[in-house]
């Protein structure tokens, strides 16, 4: 594209592109993303969390006030989703399984959908009610349940267009909880997995027909293809290995490649310690938990992978974090902050080229050095281990970070804490069931340098210099998201929702929303105007550690309220 | 732990006595720390001050987005092995 002004690049994008997204051609829409639509949950492919509004920006930010807001009932752990944007309509989904459309401009209701579900069976699950976000394209709202279906309601009237059951969680207790990601003509979604005793799938889902097209299975791969690594799970252990893949993904259209990162091995912990590659409870190093996989989104046929943690002993899987695609000096990476506090960076084939430490606080290796190999590995046999940093929830979390091609800067929060735990030696689990098996009893700690806390750190997302720093008592659980405004939108674990210089750090702007924030935020236009929204209410299974070390607001916070806040210029 | 059993050892066929440490350290600590003595995620279990019905119907049903329902998990006989068990529980002792 030409460089005229940001101005008229926008204008002449929504004569273009409105009405792509949910168009004939889908993917285009978020191929060709227009600034004023968020059409997918990253924002689109390349998983910036960046928008180039600039409506709202550094010099006029302080006059940011809140235009309208929508309640959403049972928010049960709070709003955890990322909204969308499209054509000026804002969509939104919230704990049950419940979507909602509204008026990007007003809040007005379009319509509201809720999911029919098996409460007893959502009583069962832990990782539930929540949802994480949808997708759209083709006429369609796209979601999976926390019942094991995805869902396809129709745009324009939120009626239900068709389900399709694609997990028995009545059998297994996992669903969806992840957003679905809009690949061409497939919808493609990862089954939770990790601490559940199955193969955790990702599923590809003909986007118009809701006909399941494929799965793969992140446990041992597919049988019968050369994907099939059962072999790297001891004995029958592959039936029961957790896996899944969480989180949506992102997609390289240069070379036609799915990259989505997956679960962990369960149980979590080794009782085997050292000696895992022939004893414990899953020998091997486990593929493909703990990794980040290429897929071909029309067949799910594996092109590539890199195992991040082979024999994972840590829970410290990638299936969170963000896989940015990011160019530097003509080259081409994907860019991807991991549980483990380390940042990953691949070339396009998924070899990565360097690997650097995002938090100071990690001692389950002594280092990862860039070609990705683990140096170093602290294994933990049955018994009493002090000190293991980063604690369970991560060195950075599920919540996003952000890229900006404006600053050049990679924006994430890291988490700096520790944990004390008791490796114990559990019965095995011979067949998927619904039980939770961790292979562990632990408690969170304090890291020796100093009080549990974390940091937004902006940096070189290739090389990891890092250029500025914003430290926080308590860090952050909510998603980032930078704007070509030089904005960076921060929302804050105690309820505080801010607006900081991206360059700098500064900040410029702040808002108490009245509650923790654990969801995204988005900026879209409407009827010629800027809006950013961002969604409210707390606890989450990380989010429920914060009143363990912090006390107040946490401990009284709400954790079954959820409201979506909504703001413009005055 | 006394048993000395091969860590490889091919786990036995017919399903073992249930026994309550071992599921409630697999299942419940991730949130009732230290063996259910420590506040983490979920309250404090040693010395609690509700009732043993409380208990039981809590682990039992589970409370929405807090606890997750283990009826489906556990048989009653084994919920209320798992109240006597958190009864027992001591601050300087393992249970
Ligand atoms: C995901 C975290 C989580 C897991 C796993 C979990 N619990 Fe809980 N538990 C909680 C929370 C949170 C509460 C408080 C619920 C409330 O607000 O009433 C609780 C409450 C309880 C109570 C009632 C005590 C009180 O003071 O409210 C008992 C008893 C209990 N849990 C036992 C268990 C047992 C036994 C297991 C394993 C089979 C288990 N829990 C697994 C989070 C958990």
């Amino acid at each position: 594209m030409k460089r005229h002004s940001r101005k008229a690049i926008t204008t002449a994008s929504v004569a273009v592109l409105a009405g792509l997204a949910f168009g004939a051609q889908a993917n285009e829409g978020i191929l060709k993303r227009s600034a004023n639509d968020w059409p997918s949950y990253h924002g689109d492919y390349k998983s910036w969390h960046y928008s180039d509004l600039n409506q709202i920006n550094a010099g006029n930010v302080g006059k940011l006030t809140e235009a309208w807001s929508h309640v959403a009932s049972r928010a049960t752990r709070g709003l955890q989703g990322f909204p969308l944007a499209v054509d000026g309509v804002l969509y939104y989904s919230s704990p049950y399984n419940q979507v909602y459309a509204l008026d990007g401009a007003t809040g007005q209701m379009l319509w509201t959908y809720k999911q029919k579900l098996n409460e007893d069976l959502v009583a069962k699950q832990t990782h539930s009610p929540y949802n994480r976000g949808i997708a759209v394209g083709f006429g369609n709202v796209y979601m999976g349940t926390l019942d094991g279906k995805l869902v396809a309601i129709d745009a324009k009237t939120g009626k239900l267009n068709w389900e399709t059951k694609l997990v028995n969680s009545e059998k297994l207790t996992v669903g969806f909880t992840g957003a679905p990601l809009l690949v061409k003509d497939k919808i493609i979604i990862g089954s939770q997995g990790g601490e559940w005793p199955w193969r955790g799938p990702i599923f590809g889902v003909d986007a118009k027909s809701g006909k399941e097209a494929w799965k793969f299975f992140v446990v041992g791969g597919n049988e019968g293809t050369a994907s099939d690594r059962r072999d790297t799970w001891g004995g029958d252990s592959w039936k029961t290995g957790g896996g899944g893949g969480w989180m949506p993904g992102s997609y390289d259209a240069d070379t036609d490649t799915v990259w989505w990162g997956t679960g962990n091995p369960a149980p979590l912990y080794d009782w085997a310690g050292d000696e895992w590659m022939t004893k414990g409870p899953r020998p091997g190093i486990n593929l493909y938990t703990s990794s980040v996989i290429l897929l071909n989104p029309d067949t799910g046929e594996l092109k590539g992978y890199h195992q991040v943690l082979p024999h994972d002993a840590w829970d410290y899987d990638p299936a969170s974090g963000e896989l940015m695609l990011i160019e530097q000096g003509g080259k081409k990476y994907v860019v991807h902050p991991t549980k483990a506090g380390f940042v990953f960076v691949f070339d396009r084939t998924g070899k990565p080229v360097n690997v650097y430490k995002g938090v100071d606080n990690i001692n389950f290796v002594q280092d990862i050095k860039p070609d990705g190999t683990l140096v170093g590995r602290r294994d933990m046999k049955e018994g009493k281990h002090g000190n293991l940093c980063p604690a369970i929830a991560g060195g950075y979390s599920w919540n996003s970070g952000a890229y900006s091609p404006k600053t050049g800067l990679l924006y994430k929060v890291g988490f700096e804490w520790c944990m004390d735990l008791e490796v114990v030696k559990t019965t095995p689990i011979l067949e998927p069931m619904a039980q939770l098996n961790i292979g562990a009893n632990f408690t969170f700690q304090p890291p020796k340098d100093g009080p549990a806390r974390g940091h937004i750190r902006a940096r070189d997302p290739v090389s990891g210099k890092v250029k500025w720093e914003m430290k926080f008592k308590v860090p952050p659980h909510g998603g980032l998201m930078a704007t070509g405004g030089n904005l960076l939108f921060i929302p804050e674990a105690d309820g505080w929702f801010s607006a900081v210089d991206a360059a700098t750090g500064k900040v410029l702007w702040r808002h108490n929303n009245g509650q923790g924030h654990n969801g995204g935020t988005i900026t879209y236009m409407a009827k010629g105007k800027q809006y950013v929204a961002t969604v409210t209410g707390f606890g989450s299974l990380v989010g429920d550690a914060y009143g363990e070390l912090w006390g107040e607001p946490w401990v009284s916070m709400p954790k079954d309220a959820g409201v979506l806040k909504v703001f413009a210029l005055k | 732990m006394a048993t000395a059993r091969a860590a490889d050892e091919a786990p036995a066929p017919a399903a073992p006595a249930f026994d309550v440490k071992n599921a409630f350290r697999n299942i419940c600590g991730f949130c009732h720390e230290d063996y259910g003595r420590k506040q983490g995620k979920g309250p404090q279990l040693m010395d609690n001050p509700n009732s043993d019905d409380y208990l039981f119907n809590r682990i039992r049903n589970g409370k929405p987005g807090r606890m997750a329902a283990f009826g489906g998990a556990f048989t009653d006989d084994q919920i209320r092995e798992i109240v006597v068990f958190i009864r027992k529980l001591k601050p300087n002792e393992n249970p």
